[in-house]
């Protein structure tokens, strides 16, 4: 008998891990270290009621909610009851397809080997398969390499990284001398029979800016975008935290992207990303999945916000006034550069752009590598 | 790792004494954050409460050290928190005198440096204090720990795996008693996958209409039956309005209050006017709401 229940319990705890691999291979951030605390975490609650287990096991193999809102799902495949699998049958009598769905087959599912997959992911390949074709459209982003363009290309992060090293420089000499340190003041004093003779000074530490950048790849914004992308990549050095979005119709984040070292890299895995290249504009739109996603992470008072749009927007400009509005009141500075001021002839008429002027604090033209440098007034502390 | 000391004669079975023993004391939760807390007393592990403002997320640190007849400690966290207002100070005022005091004696420089620098001149700050009491686990409130700057979060970290603070002056303080640490985020940023990963992980989300109810009704025992169900309908349909700051459980608490004092026995669409600053704490927001008809609200949540 006592084997029997010894030789359950292993069971159990066999398949928590194997559930600790399936999680993890599914995106979660859960280690090995998770995994023990798991198993501890089972046998702290019991594993006759799953109810409790998966509350357990969602306290312990999450860590965010985007990973809370994911593990339900993911739990119910894999420990999908053998009693409901069951009483299912008994119901659909004849069903067999259901039974395709226990959880060996979900782990082989993830392992790679193609086996009897239910609806969800039939569904999750219909959408992979359309981000495949738009993820075509990045041809026109990989077509820059031309001749030409890679002196500029050279020269432009040669110019970049002076200018972020010349930032960096300008913060140096703006340090006052701060308060008192009297932790220090009297440490040092007692040699000297307690008078503080030499004062130790310490100061608040300045606070570096966060920059949010905002890029307009609709079609009318190819060639721009692109240099303004070698622009964010060059200031993620100075800054604290450079957060970078692509936008036309809609909104996807690249940040991770250029974190790469190697600024070729990132523009590699830049291609990957796909959202809607080359399509319109919504900007009003897209500023407004801004905030709902990231508005509460990233609109700081330490933030300098710098949208590149030309202002040609296909949405309703009140959207975009209420939405740049809400950014304006939360951020230390909203920057807006348009390339088209870099014509002579050009007036900011366009609806959307006379929409957003009266949230804007800086609006600059972005057209060549001249007008990026003289940027650089705008983006330090004074 | 070692769990926590309980008082002597509280014994937690199962996440269901939590629930029920969160309940008794006017907390109203559900399975799952019961077995959260139950895990983190359990395991030694300390409790991330996630969610947005107003949903009782430090309430629920109080109700633990109630329920458990600990010492609550909490550590409210702001930029710029630094180790000198949360773990310890030394009372450089007092310091000063005694040197000054102790200039005619003929202690040398190294026993002055020692008697200064003793537990006598040592101001203790919430984190030192948790691991200094006797007796019993208390229960560590570390609020709104998403404020705190990158390098402060490094320093809990260390402290929450070693449960360990070292003074350079004094040497190492060791906990006694393992707290029970809950730490809140209202996500204004992403905390580092390092503390998270070392936490027990919940997300607050808005209660639904029957467990708000039970809510309000346990924190306002007067209140009139009709008039909960009518404003924590009209509440939960504002949820679904897309504001900037939802109305979170406090804010149905105050403005249930609100009505109370009022003298209101059911919602009208003058109440709702007049009060409607407890529920949206923007123009916009409140511009939304009225946008989306007050009368038609208050009269599908009439009946």
């Amino acid at each position: 008998m006592e084997e029997e229940t010894l030789a359950a319990g292993l069971e159990a705890a066999k398949r928590i891990t194997e559930f600790c691999r399936f999680v993890r291979a599914e995106g979660l951030s859960a280690g090995v270290k998770e995994s023990v605390t798991a198993l501890e975490a089972a046998r702290a609650v019991g594993i006759a009621d799953r109810e409790l287990l998966r509350l357990a096991l969602r306290s312990v193999l999450c860590s965010s909610k985007d990973e809370w809102d994911k593990f339900d799902d993911l739990f119910w495949v894999f420990f999908r009851d053998v009693e409901r699998d069951k009483s299912r049958r008994k119901e659909a009598a004849g069903s067999q397809k259901k039974d395709d769905r226990l959880p060996e087959s979900a782990v082989s599912t993830f392992m790679g080997k193609s086996g009897a997959t239910g609806e969800q992911e039939d569904g999750g390949r219909a959408v992979v398969g359309a981000a495949t074709t738009e993820r075509l459209k990045r041809a026109d982003f990989s077509q820059v390499q031309q001749k030409d363009l890679a002196e500029l290309e050279r020269l432009a992060v040669r110019l970049l990284r002076q200018m972020s090293l010349r930032l960096s420089r300008r913060m140096k000499i703006m340090q006052p001398r701060g308060r008192v340190d009297l932790r220090r003041t009297i440490r040092r004093s007692i040699s000297r029979g307690g008078d503080p003779i030499y004062l130790s000074f310490r100061n608040k530490k300045l606070q570096q800016d966060r920059l949010t950048v905002l890029l307009d790849i609709s079609g009318s914004m190819n060639a721009y975008s692109l240099f303004l992308l070698r622009f964010a990549y060059a200031l993620q050095k100075h800054f604290k935290r450079v957060d970078t979005f692509l936008f036309s119709t809609q909104l996807a984040e690249i940040t991770p992207m250029l974190r790469s070292r190697d600024l070729y890299q990132a523009l590699f895995a830049l291609g990957q990303v796909s959202a809607g290249w080359s399509g319109g504009t919504k900007i009003g739109e897209s500023l407004r999945d801004f905030i709902d996603f990231h508005g509460r992470k990233l609109l700081t008072r330490n933030t300098l916000f710098l949208i590149l749009s030309d202002g040609w927007d296909t949405g309703e400009p009140e959207i975009l006034a209420a939405q740049l509005d809400a950014i304006k009141r939360r951020v230390r500075k909203v920057i807006w550069l348009n390339p088209l001021l870099g014509m002579s002839e050009y007036q900011p008429v366009t609806r959307g752009m006379s929409a957003a002027l009266p949230y804007i604090d800086v609006f600059a033209p972005a057209h060549n590598l001249e007008s990026l440098l003289d940027l650089e007034r705008h983006l330090t502390r004074s | 790792m070692a769990s926590p000391t309980l008082p002597q004669g509280k014994q937690i079975k199962e996440p269901g004494d939590i629930v029920r023993g969160f309940e008794q004391h006017g907390y109203i939760t559900d399975a799952a954050l019961g077995t959260v807390v139950f895990l983190g007393t359990k395991l030694g592990k300390p409790v991330l409460l996630e969610g947005h403002a107003g949903l009782g997320k430090t309430q629920v640190a109080k109700v633990l050290a109630e329920f458990l007849g600990a010492p609550l400690i909490r550590l409210q966290c702001y930029e710029g928190l630094d180790i000198n207002s949360a773990v310890y100070e030394w009372n450089y005022q007092k310091q000063l005198l005694a040197i000054k005091i102790e200039e005619r004696t003929n202690q040398t420089v190294e026993e002055k440096e020692k008697h200064i620098f003793s537990r006598e001149f040592l101001l203790e700050r919430p984190l030192l204090q948790a691991i200094q009491t006797e007796n019993v686990s208390p229960v560590l409130l570390v609020d709104e720990v998403d404020r705190a700057d990158e390098a402060f979060e490094a320093f809990l970290l260390e402290l929450l795996s070693d449960f360990q603070i070292s003074i350079p002056e004094l040497g190492t303080v060791k906990a006694k008693h393992i707290p029970h640490v809950i730490l809140t985020s209202n996500r204004s940023r992403e905390l580092s996958d390092a503390l998270k990963r070392r936490c027990l992980y919940h997300w607050i989300d808005y209660p639904d209409l029957e467990k708000e109810l039970k809510i309000v009704s346990a924190r306002l025992p007067g209140i009139e039956q009709e008039l909960n169900r009518q404003l924590v309908s009209f509440v939960q349909s504002v949820r679904h309005l897309h504001l900037n700051k939802s109305p979170g459980v406090a804010e149905t608490l105050d403005w249930a209050q609100a009505l109370m004092a009022l003298g209101k026995h059911k919602l009208d669409q003058d109440a709702v006017e007049a009060t409607l600053g407890c529920l949206s704490k923007s123009v916009e927001d409140a511009a939304k709401i009225k946008g989306a008809g007050i009368e038609k609200m208050v009269a599908s949540v009439g009946q």
